[in-house]
């Protein structure tokens, strides 16, 4: 991890902190901060491969029209 | 009963029932017993439905008298792991937090079994919420840490534990299991039974405990191959409660009579456990005799990575409500009890990012597959490790899982398969996948190679008394 992404990690920890540090002990919260490393490291792996912009996402969206309406 | 119906595969047990030999209420007492009694020895069931199993019974006993004969589930005793819901019985999704749920209709997979004559005689134990909050460690479900029936002291292999216990223990002929990444495998593996995660979409999703929308499937856990394609058959196909089940029913053809051609990846079985590789290596010489095998690659793209962060993501949504509301911290693992914290800021651009790249990858590794009818590797990078430890770090080696990546990624179908055991007696598996849809090649693969061993046919014994 490079010193930018420690602090990337840092600012997501800190809002972790300000929304579930009620239901967490400081021990989970350091836990929550090495999960927030290996989001970030899957992040970094994902963005080694380059995208076309005609790349689309894998999922297909359809319009829906329910039954005939009554004319 | 003529003959004990201990571990007897689906297609003998229907062949005793529609002759007469057997008669469904005996067999269903039968397993029912099996399950009261030794279920809780393995923490392998939540709840033995004896009511409706009985009923059930009683209704194929007559139906079969009357010579209404529905086909080779008719009068067959099965479970379904704790996720799957069935009306006027608690689904516990194996978690403390959803210990009292009960939903008043059945999911889809279970109400075609019961349309098919299945006698549904239990809701099996499972790791707390599929495994969905990042678990660690055999001793995450309410029920307790899944236990081996080779040995007690190993983990059956997650999160359909109780599903591959069960069968493994012969406390029923077949169970459903689900899988997102690994959790069908994972205990077909660890506990020497046969395991199907069909592809994507073939199974309906309807009524079962949503993990991830794009990666959760169904599918059986039997003695065999054969057995996995008479359950499948019955229970895939359309439903317009789940938009994406596949629009086509799907019929299960008994094997296809041309020899093989399998695709090894390179070093797949390297870095793995010994006796692992040594295991592999026996059966591969076994498939030579009905298959080429021929060692490829997959291109090198970033296939943990863009798994991961579809289930992070997609996990952190359908458990949105629950994470807000604090209730993880009544799970049972610790990690279970900060996990589902992280995944909440996974970033958009990160999901979309992953979900293009997973239509790239889809196209990659279906270019690569294409020459082969399956993929072939071990079912698992570890054997069955200690009820007492954390799982990877118990595993010797690497725990990356790139054919568990692509396969549910790609929404492939595999099976797996036992091919051996350890020194210390446990059970190893191996994996045939398959392109999307092609069930009845990867079914019909793994038939013709437990026709060749009898590795399937072995089984822990297990006094009732």
């Amino acid at each position: 991890m490079t010193e930018k992404s420690d602090e990337q990690v840092e600012l997501l920890h800190s809002i972790i902190k300000a929304r579930f540090s009620k239901f967490l002990t400081s021990e989970d919260l350091e836990r929550v901060k090495e999960d927030l490393r290996s989001i970030k490291e899957s992040s970094d792996a994902m963005a080694s491969v380059k995208l076309r912009n005609a790349d689309e996402p894998f999922f297909v969206f359809k319009p829906y029209k329910g039954r005939k309406a009554r004319l | 009963m003529k003959q004990t119906p201990l571990y007897m595969p689906i297609r003998q047990l229907s062949k005793h029932i529609r002759d007469g030999e057997i008669s469904p209420v005996e067999l269903t007492e039968f397993f029912l017993t099996r399950l009261e009694k030794l279920g809780p020895t393995f923490n392998a069931v939540v709840t033995v439905t004896r009511d409706r199993a009985l009923n059930q019974a009683r209704k194929a006993e007559r139906q079969i008298k009357a010579g209404r004969y529905k086909g080779p589930l008719h009068g067959i005793p099965y479970g379904v792991k704790d996720l799957l819901a069935t009306r006027g019985i608690p689904t516990t999704w194996g978690a403390a937090p959803f210990r009292n749920q009960v939903f008043d209709y059945d999911a889809t997979a279970v109400k075609k079994l019961d349309e098919a004559g299945g006698v549904l005689c239990a809701k099996l134990a499972m790791i707390e919420l599929a495994g969905g909050m990042g678990y660690k460690q055999p001793f995450a479900s309410f029920t307790g840490p899944p236990k081996n029936p080779w040995n007690p002291n190993m983990w059956t292999g997650g999160s359909s534990s109780g599903s591959g216990a069960a069968v493994c223990a012969g406390l029923v002929p077949f169970a459903l299991g689900t899988e997102t990444w690994g959790s069908i495998l994972s205990p077909a593996n660890n506990c020497g039974v046969t395991g199907l995660r069909p592809t994507y979409g073939r199974v309906s999703r309807y009524g079962a405990m949503a993990l991830c929308w794009t990666l959760d499937k169904i599918g059986p856990l039997c003695l065999t191959a054969d057995d996995c394609g008479l359950v499948l058959e019955a229970i895939a196909g359309p439903d317009p409660n789940d938009p994406t089940a596949c629009s086509e029913l799907w019929r299960y053809k008994h094997r296809v009579k041309r020899r093989f051609r399998l695709g090894l990846p390179k070093g797949v079985a390297d870095n793995t456990h010994q006796e692992i590789q040594t295991c592999f290596n026996q059966a591969l010489n076994v498939l030579r005799q009905i298959s080429t095998v021929e060692e490829f690659e997959f291109p090198e793209l970033p296939y943990e990575a863009v798994t991961r962060t579809i289930l992070n993501a997609e996990a952190a949504s359908s458990f949105d409500e629950f994470t807000d509301s604090g209730a993880a911290s009544q799970l049972t693992a610790p990690e279970d009890r900060y996990g589902p914290y992280a995944r909440t800021l996974v970033f958009a651009r990160d999901y979309l990012k992953a979900m293009r790249l997973r239509g790239i990858i889809a196209r990659t590794v279906d270019a690569a597959m294409a020459r082969f009818d399956a993929v072939v590797a071990p079912s698992s990078r570890r054997i069955a490790t200690p009820i007492d430890q954390e799982f990877r770090k118990a595993t010797e080696g690497t725990t990356r899982d790139i054919m568990g990546a692509i396969g549910n990624l790609a929404g492939l179908p595999s099976i797996s398969v036992p091919c051996g055991f350890t020194t210390s007696g446990l059970p190893v598996g191996i994996q045939f996948m398959g392109r999307a849809y092609d069930e009845n090649i990867v079914i019909s693969i793994a038939n013709v190679y437990q026709s060749l061993t009898d590795w399937h046919k072995r089984h822990p014994n297990i006094p009732l008394d």
